[in-house]
């Protein structure tokens, strides 16, 4: 018997990390071990999904890769954390890196594929998502599906103002838990749907950018120290921006630190990246401005248009950690104790603590969930909501905790509209099956290849791929696609879930699209091309029967065509916005994906 | 056609400058008497048709070199190189006015300003060296080169305008929400600025990342500057070792990475910088016997949305009578919101611009909205045609000068009889 065999093989394999980011010190549970699932690794690390390659382009150089099975690094745990180790450096990112993988995974039910293909053959990272730790001297880090990778920069802080850092320090964009999810999510995305990434309204950029910051501060609520921490702070008030200090400064105002306010981490991104940049604060907040209508019709920069979904999400979440913890607050007061910051039962912390990290795992994975719901191009916000309604009720179909009236209420409070609906009433929310649409019979789709077991084959890819474009040709009209156009499916994800009553769901998503080459300015023969596109999420039983419909019509090339209105005004307005265009101009306006490199500039 | 001033009529004089803007206003302050506003006097180095000295000339004779103001919108060269010491201290200037952010007496604006010029030095250096090196450059490479040569080299118009050009001219600095109700020398115009902004959010957006490296060329060798080496030397590994075989990238794709994320990101660089300081100029709203003259500079977006959104804006559009469109016709320059708020057939536009060096400018649906709103009455200075600059780029050839338009040797008049 050899030695490996006389053991179980490990299921995970902890590895150490920042909660936050270094300039957090060892304040609250920043130094935190990430329990990733078990794979065979290399050097690198290199593994299943991800591949490590710690190239600098800005020096030229390659830095010593981690060996994470060496008995010294293994014994440990991981190495501890550290800033002038490389080698730390790779080992958090690839942990955070395959963390977030784990979250997609579970949350949608089936094994992960990344949304790029190619790279030279005798590439031994072909099928992985590169990750380059410090790729470049720069305030930067992004995905690039040309490169296939992670990109992250490291650059010196602000000599002037520079936080929690020090003045000229470097920061490693690759250390910051938040901008790894980060990155990580938008590469995660791009592997689901792959028209996401162009840019055909306002939403979509701002969409990308907003999924990408759910899921980080997401994250945040599973660091238990951190969120006990906070816990006791806030008085349980855990969405609060400022912390009261320790203990209230006298007349002559704070003389020590712990007299001194602080700013609650969970709900903030990035905090050293923005201190760093000079900007004092973090990157951007889980709530930003007060809710309010106004905003989605003045703020058009990704990021910033993203903070409205991404405040509707926390409303709701910490809306719903209102609700479901109230009975424990009432309880405590009962004895006759005050619930305030300075006196917290550490129990009744714990157990909202208990409470929070929860419903936090069910918010995230309902959102990710909710991406296989979603239109295959052109997201709008609204879309958003009704993939969140549809998705949630088909796993839990009676809203004990009022989780998705609390969704409503917080996109309705923002202003976000879905379009074609009646009311903001869960039943109109919800996707409706072909029948309740068009009243036809829902088309099946026979003689799809999977299995709950493994991934279906290159060549039952294929087949797939073939039926589900005849079975869309077929039935163009029941499916809201355009009779007479080509038909191409996308993205063929057999899912499995376990829904909270114990049964198994099996159900087949895929997109079916279509595309038309259209000019800018329909009255001028001279003005760019662009690809329009329209199509169909479909959502297929176990049996190959139409669950759902998602769709956006590819229409005809008129003005009734509010979808293609709307899409050619954007491009003559917004994409003016990002500086290139006003010098370059184009010949071809979209089909290049939407540039990360520029947009987290933060412009 | 006598060069002459009619009594009783503004006249705004918009001079063909090349790719660059130079805007003479003369405004009558009593029956035979013109005071005289410039606005900007500036060619970018690559769009210069050599027109310049021409131009001042007749600036000299026009005001018998007496400017009540002049204005420099924003510190970019296609807007100020014609600011020249040796022309200007021969003037008699009231005063000079220019945007917030050029005080020397603002933090703010002094540090910004710091690392705007550092940078804008930065990627010259960079460019000239890439290029020397014989490197493979991306698409938007000439472009960004343009756009860096626009912001240096402007060192002795910028000196001359904060000097008051040696002749005792009174120097201020306005910022978005300011105005002066009675302007010295000239009864009857009052003035408001609408921009630049200077609240947080503009400020940011003003704040270019700075650390990252770049080349330059030092006696023909190629040197890494603010090279930052994030380790220490023994983490440093030789790619070319056994172990390293499956940690280390193709040289093809080295070369690549280098290219795309090391180098070419600066070019991105270059365009935000642009904007940025495209974004720092001063908007001006001119209120003279009843008529309303907006020159907006080279504002772009973030300039013109920090006061769209106030209450007044509406009305303030709805009643201009003339408009300077804002950076050569540029696509983001003129905000829908803003042009369809004007009132259709109300005012005249000029655009000083042509499609050399950015083909892209102006931008092409934008002239036709405007000849819509304007009920035609708009030209661009590219379609003056003359045999004084023969080599110019032509613009479209205007077959009928619009009512109100004149034509002359240099540039075209746009006439409002009051």
């Amino acid at each position: 018997m050899t030695k490996s065999q006389r053991y179980d093989k490990p299921f995970e394999r902890p590895l150490k990390a920042y909660a936050f980011d270094p300039s957090q010190g060892r304040n609250l549970g920043n130094y935190m071990t990430v329990s990733i699932r078990h794979e065979p690794l290399s050097p690198g690390p290199i593994g299943r999904y991800l591949a490590v390659i710690d190239y600098d382009a800005s020096n030229d150089s390659y830095y010593e890769p981690v060996d994470l099975n060496d008995p010294s690094v293994l014994v440990r745990g991981g190495l501890e954390p550290s800033e002038s180790d490389p080698r730390f450096h790779q080992q958090m990112v690839y942990a955070v890196a395959s963390e977030t993988i784990r979250r997609f995974e579970f949350a949608l039910g089936r094994r992960t594929k990344w949304g790029f293909r190619g790279g030279a053959k005798d590439d031994p990272h072909r099928s992985r998502l590169r990750i380059f730790p410090h790729a470049m001297q720069e305030a930067n880090a992004y995905y690039s599906r040309d490169l296939r990778a992670l990109v992250f920069g490291y650059f010196p802080a602000s000599e002037t103002d520079a936080g929690a850092s020090l003045a000229g320090q470097t920061v490693f964009t690759c250390l910051s838990h938040d901008i790894v999810v980060h990155e990580t999510t938008h590469a995660l995305i791009d592997g689901q749907r792959r028209f996401f990434m162009e840019p055909t309204g306002p939403d979509t950029p701002a969409f990308h950018e907003a999924f990408a910051d759910i899921v980080a501060l997401f994250q945040h609520f599973s660091y238990k120290e951190a969120l006990i921490e906070m816990i006791q702070k806030t008085g349980g008030l855990i969405y609060r921006l400022n912390v009261a200090p320790d203990i209230a400064p006298g007349e002559e105002g704070p003389l020590i630190s712990s007299e001194l306010a602080t700013s609650n981490p969970l709900v903030q991104l990035a905090r050293q990246f923005g201190e760093a940049m000079g900007a004092r604060r973090a990157l951007r907040q889980a709530l930003g401005t007060r809710p309010n209508s106004k905003d989605l019709q003045k703020l058009f920069e990704p990021h910033e248009r993203g903070a409205i979904l991404v405040a509707a999400i926390f409303d709701a979440f910490f809306s719903a950690y209102v609700r479901k913890t109230r009975d424990l607050m009432r309880i405590a007061r009962a004895t006759g104790a005050q619930v305030s910051p300075d006196n917290l039962h550490p129990d009744l912390a714990n157990r909202l603590a208990g409470e929070a990290a929860k419903i936090a795992g069910q918010f995230s994975n309902i959102c990710i969930r909710a991406l296989d719901y979603c239109p295959p191009i052109d997201i709008l916000f609204g879309d958003f909501l009704r993939a969140l309604i549809t998705a949630d009720y088909d796993l839990v179909p009676n809203d004990v905790y009022d989780y998705r009236a609390g969704f409503i209420e917080a996109f309705r409070l923002r202003g976000i509209r879905p379009e074609n609906v009646v009311s903001y009433s869960e039943e109109s929310l919800r996707w409706c099956p072909p029948e309740e649409m068009k009243n036809v019979e829902p088309p099946v789709c026979k003689g799809l290849k999977f299995d709950v077991f493994s991934l279906p084959t290159q060549t039952e890819q294929r087949e797939n791929a073939i039926l589900l474009s005849r079975f869309g040709r077929n039935n163009a009209r029941a499916l809201g696609l355009r009779p007479n156009v080509p038909v191409q499916a996308h993205s063929f994800h057999p899912l499995h879930r376990v829904g909270p009553d114990g049964r198994l769901h099996v159900e087949i998503v895929a997109e079916l699209m279509q595309q038309a080459e259209l000019k800018l300015d329909p009255k001028n023969r001279k003005s760019p091309n662009f690809t329009f596109r329209g199509g169909t999420t479909v959502l297929l039983d176990r049996e190959g029967k139409v669950r759902y419909a998602i769709q956006k019509n590819l229409g005809a090339d008129n003005q009734e065509n509010e979808r293609l209105t709307r899409q050619r005004r954007f491009y003559v307005e917004m994409d003016a916005a990002s500086g290139l265009t006003t010098y370059l101009g184009s010949s071809r306006i979209d089909s290049r994906p939407m540039n990360f490199n520029l947009i987290h500039r933060g412009y | 056609m006598p060069d002459t001033l009619k009594p009783n009529t503004i006249r705004i004089r918009m001079y063909r400058i090349g790719f660059g803007d130079c805007f003479l206003v003369s405004l009558p302050t009593s029956a035979d008497e013109f005071r005289h506003l410039l606005v900007d006097c500036g060619v970018h180095g690559a769009g210069n048709i050599g027109t310049l000295d021409e131009i001042v000339d007749n600036i000299a004779t026009v005001t018998s070199k007496k400017l009540a103001v002049v204005i420099a919108t924003h510190a970019h060269q296609d807007h100020i190189s014609g600011f020249a010491p040796q022309k200007f201290s021969q003037f008699q200037i009231g005063e000079v006015w220019m945007p917030w952010s050029e005080d020397p007496k603002d933090p703010k604006a002094v540090q910004l300003k710091k690392k705007h010029v550092a940078l804008a030095q930065q990627l010259a250096q960079h460019f000239a060296a890439q290029a020397k090196m014989g490197l493979r450059v991306s698409k938007s490479r000439t472009a960004a080169v343009a756009a860096v040569a626009n912001l240096v080299t402007n060192k002795t118009s910028l000196d001359a305008l904060h000097a008051g050009f040696g002749v005792n001219a009174h120097v201020r600095f306005f910022k978005g929400g300011d105005s002066v109700p009675n302007v010295n020398e000239v009864p009857g115009l009052s003035v408001r600025f609408l921009g630049p902004p200077t609240d947080e959010s503009f400020l940011a957006k003003m704040d270019p990342p700075a650390g990252h490296s770049y080349l330059r060329l030092n006696r023909n060798r190629v040197e890494v500057m603010n090279q930052l080496r994030p380790f220490a030397d023994k983490w440093e590994i030789d790619p070319h070792r056994s172990e390293m075989k499956n940690v280390r990238l193709s040289q093809t794709e080295e070369k690549r990475i280098k290219t795309d994320i090391a180098s070419d990101s600066l070019d991105g660089l270059a365009f935000t910088l642009d904007n940025a300081i495209n974004n720092t100029s001063l908007v001006t709203l001119f209120s003279f016997r009843g008529q309303t003259l907006l020159f907006p500079g080279d504002a772009q977006y973030g300039n013109w949305a920090s006061w769209l959104e106030q209450d007044g804006s509406a009305d303030i559009l709805a009643s201009i009578s003339f408009l300077k469109v804002a950076h050569h016709g540029s696509v983001n320059a003129t905000p829908t919101d803003a042009l369809e708020k004007m009132a259709t057939g109300k005012f005249a536009a000029m655009v000083s611009t042509q499609s050399s060096p950015w083909p892209s400018i102006p931008r092409i649906p934008l002239m036709d909205r405007l000849k819509e709103q304007t009920k035609n009455r708009i030209v661009r200075s590219d379609s003056l045609q003359s045999a004084n600059f023969p080599n110019a780029p032509k613009g479209p050839a205007l077959t009928k000068v619009p009512k109100g338009f004149q034509k002359g040797d240099f540039w075209y008049d746009y006439l409002i009889k009051l």
